[in-house]
């Protein structure tokens, strides 16, 4: 494949994740903004619902596709994850009667889409490889062996 | 609402233009995409551009005026799939096989006749601007409506029509149907999502516990009879409503002219090889266009009897999400469909009349100039005409799909009957062309006002232009086409089917099958969209084969839609995968010759010479 077939190829992915996130997201929005004020809880958790199914079309492209998360899908995803978990400590800690109404659907949202993200890697690469992943020892291992696939392992 | 709808258009305008930016391509695949768009991005555009090219708004408006009778034409989506499946498969071979790179391409070679290729560009025309611009005109009230006052009429159409354009111009073909898979995908969520969020919340109860608040004359859940008599919309008022059996039947067909707009069709043609035509056939139109459509239909209709914009003030109200969802839901099909229409009829007129007769032998950039110079002029006529000329946009887009209608016997001889003929085309085309032109407002008005009153007015008899047109048109096919079917041109035209017959036969199954296909889907056709919808009257309220009524809980009309959709879709999926009408592959490709490619007509060559050899005279 040449490297315009490839940008090519890239940039019809992209657009296409574009696709499911646009919608999934605006109306994410909406159920979180209406369960955040009027709405209630059922609402939050359904604004997670509909992150959730932006994250399995998401996998469902890359699936058909014959491709992984991008490296800046990945560190957008964990960056969002991230000031969504601060946001919840902030808002439990500072918010008043947050904890009551919300900790149970907003804390179940964020641990779903953890356990989607964990549910999508081991089915995705395997238990070892998904484990490979996040090793941070055997990365910073100067031996040169452990930069062999599988660190130099049978 | 009106801040946040202008950072929701203002967010999209610009993921379409980041989208452009990076889609930006070679000079040579400027306007056709290298003939590669990928499958998932020409089947969301196509099944959105459905939506679009009805008029979701309009479509709503009627089931609003109407009630059922008028949703009830969401079965002829349908038929257009069935359509869409029938040609576009060998029409993109066509494309492959003989190098034609557009559907006027594709006819004017296949039939050898520049009228044919003229006639395309005509239909470019009628859909890329009278058309669209009638789409962005509506548009522009109903931003005008929806900000109150704070984006003028004038205003939203030429910046909507600018921010449409800027795609096109920046990343070409690709560029554009790929911002149109997007909308789609939106489309497709926002639908049953602000349906069933107005439903949950919006106060009092909605269809079908609340009948559709239609006038009293109208039967708001029930088909006003097979067929009525009438002299035609603007003579005579038709009792019980338009939607006649044979008035939904002949409405569903006009909607296979968006399916044979030249648009659509040179949307699939760049497709690249792959199953892209069966799954926006099966999955996107019949099953989930269809069925969002007869179900979200009635019961947005309902909410929306004071108007879209009260709906979305309501809907606001409660939560701005909804409100602006419901907006972008009417906006973004409105722009999928001038987006589609204008982009590619510029794109047509270029590669068509400019490129290979006005400006011959252009590098590819000089090429791409001219297209997008192209693209700019047509934008702006867009917009001149939305803006001020609304009316006449309205009556002469009005011909746009019935005429569209009429290219179906030019298409089925290249695709399928080759016996059909050139001169039988022709004629069929003059004929069908009058009709719908009479039976639609432009040829009445003119008529009416140079000569003398018409005894009929618009759609006579309940039956649309688009079926009064097609009847006279095929009879005339038929007719001329016995007399006509042998001969040199038919040994050109040949060539192009024995390819097609010894290498893509289309395989639709031993004897039975094969008329199992054509005779449940014709079963289908009758009782679903034809006279035989009338059964559905009463057929699940008072079943015939008991005396006692049945409550359904629902009018037993939106029951025979339903169940005719769930069977609609199964048999659609049959013909597609059973006979391979919706796959394409590239492997195995032959080269047919089909005469020359940029030979000028006689009559546009000599009007350039005259033209050149005068001024070089003035010289």
């Amino acid at each position: 494949m040449s490297s315009e077939d490839e940008s090519t190829a890239m940039l019809d992915r992209h657009a296409l994740v574009l696709a499911f996130w646009l919608p999934a997201g605006f109306v994410a929005l909406g159920l979180l903004h209406y369960g955040f004020g009027p709405g209630g809880a059922w609402w939050v958790a359904a604004g997670f619902a509909a992150l959730l199914a932006g994250f399995v079309a998401h996998v469902i492209v890359n699936t058909v596709l014959g491709t992984t998360f991008t490296a800046r899908e990945a560190g957008l995803g964990m960056v969002l994850y991230a000031i969504g978990m601060v946001v919840l400590v902030l808002a439990v800690l500072l918010g008043d009667g947050f904890a009551t109404r919300f900790f149970l659907p907003v804390a179940g949202g964020m641990i779903a889409l953890l356990l989607a993200v964990v549910f999508y890697m081991l089915t995705r690469f395997g238990t070892r490889d998904a484990f490979d992943k996040f090793d941070i020892i055997r990365n910073n291992n100067p031996r040169r062996a452990s930069r062999l696939i599988r660190g130099g392992r049978r | 609402m009106t801040p946040f709808l202008t950072m929701t258009l203002a967010f999209l305008a610009a993921l379409s233009l980041y989208l452009a930016a990076r889609a930006a391509p070679a000079p040579a695949a400027f306007g056709d995409a290298g003939a590669e768009l990928p499958g998932w991005a020409v089947s969301f555009a196509a099944a959105g551009v459905m939506v679009a090219g009805m008029g979701l708004g309009d479509h709503l408006a009627l089931i609003g005026r109407f009630g059922l009778q008028a949703s009830h034409t969401a079965l002829g989506l349908i038929l257009a799939a069935l359509t869409a499946l029938l040609l576009q498969k060998r029409l993109w071979l066509a494309a492959r096989i003989a190098g034609l790179h557009s559907p006027g391409a594709a006819l004017g070679r296949y039939y050898q006749s520049p009228s044919l290729r003229i006639v395309m560009l005509t239909l470019a025309l009628l859909f890329g601007l009278p058309f669209a611009a009638n789409l962005l005109s509506q548009l522009g009230g109903l931003l005008e409506e929806a900000t109150r006052g704070t984006a003028p009429r004038a205003t939203a159409i030429w910046v909507t029509a600018f921010f449409l354009f800027l795609p096109a111009v920046i990343g070409g073909w690709r560029a554009t149907v790929l911002v149109l898979a997007l909308q789609a995908v939106l489309l497709a969520v926002l639908l049953p999502g602000i349906a069933g969020f107005a439903q949950a919340l919006l106060t009092g109860p909605g269809f079908p516990t609340v009948p559709m608040p239609v006038a009293t004359s109208i039967l708001a859940d029930q088909i006003p009879g097979v067929i009525q008599f009438s002299a035609g919309i603007g003579k005579e008022t038709v009792h019980g409503g338009i939607f006649t059996g044979v008035g939904i039947a002949s409405t569903a067909l006009s909607l296979i002219g968006i399916v044979l707009s030249p648009g659509f069709l040179y949307l699939g043609m760049t497709a690249r090889p792959g199953r892209s035509t069966a799954f926006t056939s099966v999955w996107l139109i019949a099953a989930l266009l269809t069925g969002l459509l007869l179900i979200a239909g009635p019961l947005l209709a309902l909410r929306m009897a004071q108007g879209s914009s009260q709906l979305a003030a309501e809907l606001s109200a409660i939560e701005p999400f909804a409100g602006v969802g419901f907006l972008l839901l009417l906006i973004v099909t409105t722009q999928m469909a001038v987006s589609l229409f204008t982009t590619s009829c510029a794109i047509l007129i270029s590669s068509e009349v400019i490129l290979p007769f006005i400006l011959p032998g252009l590098s590819p950039v000089k090429a791409r100039l001219t297209t997008r110079i192209t693209l700019a002029i047509c934008f702006a006529m867009v917009a001149a005409l939305a803006a001020f000329a609304p009316l006449a946009s309205a009556v002469f887009g009005s011909l746009a799909l019935p005429l569209a209608v009429q290219m179906l016997p030019a298409l089925l001889g290249l695709t399928f009957l080759r016996w059909i003929s050139r001169s039988a085309v022709l004629v069929g085309l003059v004929f069908g062309g009058l009709i719908v032109l009479f039976t639609e407002p432009l040829g009445l008005i003119l008529f009416e006002g140079l000569f003398i009153d018409l005894p009929w007015g618009r759609w006579p008899l309940t039956i649309h232009s688009a079926a009064w047109g097609l009847t006279l048109n095929l009879s005339a096919v038929l007719l001329i086409s016995i007399f006509t079917r042998s001969g040199a041109e038919r040994r050109h035209q040949d060539r192009l089917h024995d390819e097609f017959a010894s290498t893509w036969r289309v395989d639709f199954g031993t004897k039975p099958a094969r008329n199992a296909k054509w005779s449940l889907i014709l079963i289908w056709a009758f009782f679903a969209l034809g006279p035989g919808a009338i059964l559905g009257n009463t057929f699940f309220s008072q079943p015939i084969f008991t005396t006692g009524d049945a409550s359904l809980g629902i009018p037993s009309l939106w029951a025979w839609q339903l169940f005719f959709w769930l069977i609609g879709v199964p048999l659609v999926w049959w013909l597609t995968y059973g006979a391979q009408l919706g796959t394409t592959t590239d492997q195995g490709l032959r080269r047919v010759a089909l005469g020359d490619a940029t030979s000028a007509p006689d009559w546009i060559a000599s009007s350039v010479v005259r033209v050149s050899a005068r001024s070089v005279e003035e010289r």
